[in-house]
């Protein structure tokens, strides 16, 4: 479980305005190299924020990032 | 001689829009109720003319995501900002409309920092650090348009695991206590969060609060009976959503004997709203 990595990642969409437009045109792209496991990079494409956080994404930021938000 | 003229307790996402789209028209009269008697409880604050407001609230993974994560951290300097942010959405948006920076009380907030060091916390200190909804809904809400004091933010993490434990949280507010006696200071004391909500911090138990548990905590807080507070387990808040009375526990070590008296308790489908004034000698 790298429950670093999830987090950044929701930190870094939700903070970076340029890397949330790259993630939104392409979102597999914009993980390439990121150290995230298969079912993390596959939720993240999936835009799956509820599986983002039962992936140890947390709550406050699945329903915050801009555009990607659960609410 | 410094004191504590003021402490009151109060949930911090005083927006009616937020909780209309949340929980429909119920959610927007009870939101607009709360912060009511949290206007009150501000003019009642304002009235005691205070030289500084400790606000004790947590960040959102905000401000300090990813870098450090302290379990309690003092703001430090002459000013602090409000956290921006983009597009802001759900509770992030509240903050909006918000001035941009606030005064800070300088001296007090280095006492509470360097003594208590001294006295064996070891704080977190921030020079940069942004405040969120946590800090400012509360601070706003209670002045409307009078001007605001000076601030002292201090956060405790209540949200990335491992939290610093309820005991501890109190200790440190006793430490508060003792620092605002020792100074010259007339201080006011507000904790911020909750009541119940987000259970485990599950997205799909988003909408579960737990009433029963929060009547609990109220009427030990009621009763002054704080021991039991204090032997509070933090895995029993994660699961029960008070995750956040960790500050509030900071605010009851600080106060502890007096009496907290309920102002607003209004049960929504997402969160159980509260404000809480406490009785100070």
């Amino acid at each position: 479980m790298s429950r670093y990595a999830v987090n950044s990642l929701l930190y870094r969409l939700k903070k970076d305005p340029d890397f949330r437009a790259r993630f939104e045109a392409d979102a597999r792209a914009a993980l390439t190299g990121l150290d995230l496991t298969d079912a993390e990079r596959a939720a993240f494409v999936a835009r799956d924020m509820r599986k983002i956080n039962e992936l140890g994404g947390y709550l406050h930021l699945v329903m915050s990032v801009p555009g990607l938000a659960a609410h | 001689m410094g004191k504590i003229v003021f402490a009151g307790a109060m949930s911090h996402v005083l927006d009616p829009d937020y909780y209309q789209r949340a929980c429909g028209d119920e959610g927007r009269r009870k939101t607009v109720e709360c912060m009511t008697e949290i206007a009150r409880m501000g003019e009642r604050f304002t009235a005691t003319r205070p030289d500084a407001l400790i606000v004790v609230a947590d960040d959102h993974l905000n401000a300090f995501s990813f870098n450090a994560v302290p379990a309690l951290c003092v703001r430090i300097g002459r000013t602090v900002q409000r956290m921006k942010q983009d597009h802001a959405e759900a509770f992030d948006a509240v903050l909006d409309h918000m001035p941009e920076e606030y005064p800070l009380h300088e001296d007090l907030a280095n006492q509470i920092l360097a003594k208590g060091i001294d006295a064996g916390f070891d704080l977190a200190m921030s020079w940069e650090a942004p405040v969120d909804h946590a800090f400012l809904s509360p601070v706003n809400t209670m002045h409307g348009a009078r001007p605001i004091p000076p601030l002292v933010p201090i956060w405790v993490n209540s949200f990335v695991a491992p939290q610093p434990t309820p005991k501890r949280c109190f200790d440190f507010g006793r430490h508060i206590a003792r620092v605002v006696a020792a100074g010259p200071w007339k201080v006011g004391i507000i904790a911020t969060g909750g009541l119940s909500h987000f259970p485990e911090l599950s997205l799909p138990r988003v909408g579960e609060t737990d009433t029963v548990f929060d009547r609990k905590l109220i009427h030990w807080m009621e009763a002054g009976e704080h021991e039991p507070l204090r032997n509070l387990g933090v895995d029993e808040l994660h699961k029960t959503g008070e995750h956040e009375f960790l500050n509030w526990m900071v605010l009851l070590g600080a106060v502890t004997p007096a009496r907290a008296r309920v102002r607003y308790f209004g049960e929504l489908p997402r969160i159980n709203l509260a404000a809480v004034e406490w009785s100070l000698s």
